[in-house]
């Protein structure tokens, strides 16, 4: 009812001329009728109207009346004050733009941020009921080798053989088993390495979104042989036009042909997608052979399940770890699951850093609304005068309150629109700038969730502001203000706040200098960590030859070195390597056996190292040097002895002080026995992040030596490798035209994009910090500048009676900069007691580091003495005879 | 709704207003006017220009409905009329003034139901 009579009213309120104008006409109506009644008394005209308007009791009153219940009065009163409040602010350009430009700034920052963080933590994920939900982890004891660097469980993906046994849990209506995996589209234009996922058949269902077109995956579609698959929407699309007869038709993956059973829907996206991977465009169902199905060490399954009606998260827990115990000794002691909101698993990695943006940028934030406070405390003394004989002309309280609070609101709206405008150019260009790693980016937007953030924030500056002449105006008895005591009082009152003000405003941006200045000093630390590799001018390809057209490991070897010497052929060419796992592109660690100097195998065999099986001008490639014994060659064939090449850290890690030549080691107890015939240098082959792990090179020739598949193929340019991809792909393509050359990257690239996610945090907040320093810099010249000006006489009486601009300068800035200390170390106080928040963001610096603290310290000393030292100098350019006069 | 209580004459001049409605069918304010002076007689001493704001909160209410018109003198007139609304509030608030005048009835004159 009284919503309905609001609306009514600012319906009124909008037409409020006509109606106006309508009770006027009324009122005239009525008084004409009066008087007519008069004259069919007797009366003349005149006489009549003078009776009709004596009767009816004052027109104007009454219209007056009429409107006061209308309600127009306060709604009246509100635009006239938002017109006023514009005026002010046209008239006062320094200020507004100050004001408008700083909280813009801080908004606009704040909005951009949380869209960010919202797309990557917060908003549900694109399935039906999201929270129900969840990621399922196996914790699994790790080998003693392993344990001091990874402590005594891993985090691992799940196993088909476990998944079997958790699907019994009660408190899952389903769960599924999914991983990503590669495969080549041929047929038809250029060879394409698509992007897709082998998936258990409950996958679908356990996400809850059916395909839109045919059917689902359904149990026995796991069965070897059994060739189908589901394609995206998109896939779809593309390759069939849209049309339905898509299901049925057949796309060929790897060389062999799979019939399509569905198609997903428009929006729907593979959850590995979620996690920052490239989009899935294909579905086929995960098959196991046996030995998968009863191994519980193979972790290639991601397990996600949705939760029964009425279970929570901690009973399917507690359900799938009694499962697990019954594994008994085939998984090891301490074997357990790990469970967690699939939103939360999505978000695990990236959620610190987005939590620890929301937070620098909140401080911005806080800076904004500190700097525009004092700006309006300045005002406040400014208005004083004139607020006081408004008071005492009559005006209430509550009026000029309200008018005030009016004011507040017109310039935050001003700011929050700058700022949305802001936001919009922001969020486009951290996405240019943001780390692919991140997950969920592709939600990233302005939406209405920001728009209320903002409007939020909007509203609680508003409320700051509001307070703030509203303080000023409680302290203001009119007769004060009016009287010979205004300028000592005011000036005392606004001189404590300002210089609080200022206070908090050096220690925010003191906090956010220290927090960028670890930041920059990890990604220093992170860019002098030796790779022990060269990465410049090197060029990368994946080439996954299928099994029907390369069945073997000699085909695909005699394929690799038919390619490696057509590309050295090109021009510019210094290096050709290929392997199955070049640096920075992955690896494969295997379990081994190191034979005794006897020749017997130890009793004791729980150690593992990276096994790559490569070409030998590897080390050419990469720039590793031989340490000792000799290189692996092209004489290192099948047929030959077997031979391998460690590394460093082989050594150190397993041989100690012994001769590493010589000596064999073998990958399992019936495995071939291969000799160390030399010794490398370290690399760390996952990037600067990475540790150095022990290493062994197997030459690629020898290729009963391991099960793996070459794949990767690295050239070394004379100058510019990045524009050499096309000539890369011909030479490959002269080959076997069929393969699609995949990922063709420098490895420069790779280690940027290994390193982006570092970069952005520390750029982002030296952004802040910036932006940060420049907001506190603005507020200590305001403070500063305006102490000066009220000082102003006492400096003029000063230097009349003798003192030196020098001395005056050096008075003034031993009382301010002892403020800018207070404020810095109030600041590193606040910093240090942060830290820990950040600790994980950093990389090989404590949060306590004491150089980011020297250097966070002497920047915003050194900025705040230049801002003290122009706003001081005015004071020395007084002219005594004048003021004094 | 938010009946102001206290504005004794005000609630008191929406129900005449409406029940003057009520009985005549559609008035404008002079006619409206006339007819609660008429009733009233000497017991009510009318200011007419009292009678807009309470027509304005009336119509704001939805109890009553404005429409211009032409008035037996051959003027234009803003007619106001009952809306089904508006009918039912005079229905409730009739009821209620004639439980509040036997109750008063009932205090004045305690011996007469003992």
């Amino acid at each position: 009812m009284k919503i309905r009579v609001a609306l009514v009213r600012l319906r009124e309120w909008l037409r409020r001329g006509r109606v106006d104008a309508d009770l006027d006409a009324e009122l005239q109506s009525h008084v004409d009728h009066l008087t007519d009644e008069h004259v069919r008394r007797g009366l003349d005209r005149d006489a009549a109207r003078q009776a009709a308007l004596r009767d009816f009791g004052g027109v104007a009153q009454a219209r007056e009346a009429a409107r006061d219940r209308r309600g127009f009065r306060p709604l009246d009163a509100f635009v006239h004050d938002v017109r006023y409040a514009l005026r002010l602010l046209i008239k006062a350009p320094a200020f507004t733009a100050a004001a408008v430009l700083t909280l813009g700034l801080g908004i606009g920052a704040n909005a951009a941020i949380f869209s960010l963080v919202d797309a990557v933590v917060f908003r549900p994920l694109p399935y039906p009921q999201p929270a129900r939900l969840v990621a399922i982890w196996e914790l699994v004891p790790t080998s003693p080798a392993r344990r001091e660097a990874a402590g005594p469980v891993s985090r691992e993906i799940g196993t088909p053989a476990n998944l079997a046994d958790y699907r019994k849990a009660r408190g899952a209506t389903a769960i599924a088993g999914y991983t990503t995996t590669t495969r080549n589209v041929t047929g038809g234009g250029t060879p394409e390495r698509l992007v897709g996922e082998e998936v258990t058949p409950e996958y679908f269902d356990v996400l809850g979104m059916p395909p839109a077109l045919g059917r689902s995956f359904r149990a026995g579609d796991d069965r070897p042989g059994h060739r189908i698959v589901i394609i995206s929407h998109a896939m779809w699309r593309e390759r069939f036009g849209g049309s339905p007869a898509a299901i049925g038709a057949s796309i060929a993956l790897d060389g062999e042909r799979h019939e399509i059973v569905g198609v997903t829907a428009a929006d729907f996206r593979g959850v590995s997608q979620l996690y920052g991977g490239a989009p899935a465009v294909f579905w086929v169902p995960a098959v196991f052979d046996t030995q998968m199905l009863t191994n519980r060490h193979e972790h290639v399954l991601a397990l996600v399940g949705r939760l029964a009606p009425r279970t929570t998260p901690a009973a399917l827990a507690g359900e799938l770890r009694a499962i697990a115990a019954s594994f008994g000794a085939s998984v090891g002691e301490g074997f357990s699951v790990d469970l967690a909101p699939l939103r939360d698993d999505v978000a695990r990695d990236a959620a610190p850093l987005m939590l620890m943006l929301l937070g620098a940028v909140g401080l911005v934030l806080l800076l904004a609304c500190v700097n525009v406070a004092g700006l309006l405390i300045v005002r406040a003394i400014a208005r004083r005068r004139e607020l006081a004989v408004r008071l005492a002309l009559g005006a209430t309280r509550l009026r000029v309150a309200g008018e005030l609070l009016t004011q507040s609101i017109v310039l935050v709206a001003c700011g929050a629109v700058a700022g949305l405008a802001l936001a919009f150019v922001l969020v486009r260009w951290l996405l240019a700038l943001t780390p692919v790693t991140l997950p969920r980016l592709d939600g990233v937007a302005i939406d209405g969730r920001v728009l209320l953030f903002t409007i939020g924030i909007s509203a609680l500056t508003s409320a700051v502001f509001g307070l703030v002449p509203l303080l000023q105006l409680g302290r203001t008895g009119t007769d004060d203000a009016l009287g010979t005591t205004e300028r000592v009082v005011a000036g005392s009152w606004a001189g404590r706040s300002r210089t609080a003000l200022m206070l908090v405003e050096v220690a925010l941006s003191t906090v956010l200098l220290v927090g960028a200045a670890l930041m920059i000093r990890s990604l220093a630390t992170l860019n002098q960590v030796p790779l022990g590799f060269d990465a410049h001018d090197v060029l990368t390809a994946n080439v996954r030859l299928p099994a029907a057209r390369y069945p073997d490991g000699n085909a695909r070897y005699r394929f690799f070195e038919a390619a490696a010497e057509r590309i050295a052929q090109l021009p510019g060419v210094e290096s050709v390597t290929f392997g199955n796992r070049l640096p920075l592109r992955g690896g494969w660690t295997s379990g081994f056996i190191l034979e005794q100097i006897d020749g017997s195998l130890p009793a004791d065999s729980t150690t593992a190292a990276g096994f790559q099986s490569i070409s030998p001008s590897y080390f050419d490639t990469f720039n590793l040097r031989a340490l000792r014994g000799r290189s692996l060659s092209a004489a290192d064939r099948e047929g030959s002895p077997a031979a391998a090449v460690v590394n460093e850290e082989f050594v150190r890690r397993f041989l100690g002080a012994q001769n590493p030549l010589g000596r064999r080691l073998r990958r399992g107890p019936k495995a071939p026995s291969i000799e160390i015939v030399g010794v490398v240098s370290d690399i760390r082959r996952g990037g600067r992040l990475a540790d150095v792990q022990p290493e062994v090179y197997l030459p690629a020739a020898q290729t009963s030596l391991y099960p793996l598949w070459l794949e990767q193929i690295a050239v070394r340019f004379a100058g510019d490798a990045a524009a050499r991809a096309d000539d890369l792909r011909g030479a490959i393509w002269a080959i076997d035209p069929d393969q699609p050359v995949a990922a063709i990257r420098t490895l420069e690239d790779v280690l940027t994009l290994g390193q982006a996610e570092r970069r952005f945090q520390a750029f982002l907040f030296s952004l802040f910090a910036v932006l940060a320093l420049t907001l506190a810099l603005v507020g200590i010249y305001g403070v500063v500048a305006y102490a000066v000006g009220q000082r102003t006489p006492e400096i003029a009486l000063r230097m009349a009676l003798g003192a030196t601009a020098g001395s005056i300068l050096r008075w003034m800035l031993r009382q301010w900069l002892v403020l800018v200390a207070c404020g810095t170390a109030a600041g590193l106080l606040a910093a240090r007691l942060l830290g820990r928040t950040i600790e994980s963001l950093l990389f090989h610096v404590t949060p306590g580091d004491p150089i980011a603290f020297v250097a966070a310290s002497a920047v915003i000393g050194a900025a705040a003495l230049v801002a003290c030292l122009v706003a001081a100098r005015s004071a020395t350019r007084v002219d005594a005879s004048t003021l004094l006069r | 709704m938010s009946e102001d209580r206290r504005d004794v004459l005000q609630g008191t001049l929406a129900l005449m207003i409406l029940q003057t409605l009520e009985t005549m069918g559609p008035q404008h304010g002079y006619g409206i006017a006339r007819r609660i002076e008429q009733v009233g007689g000497d017991g009510l001493r009318l200011n007419q220009g009292t009678l807009y704001p309470a027509l304005v909160k009336l119509e704001q209410q939805g109890w009553i409905r404005a429409k211009w018109g032409a008035s037996d003198n051959n003027r234009r007139a803003k007619f106001y009329s009952l809306t089904p609304r508006g009918r039912r509030q005079l229905t409730a608030e009739t009821k209620r003034w004639e439980r509040v005048s036997a109750l008063i009835g009932r205090f004045l004159r305690p011996t007469e139901g003992a």
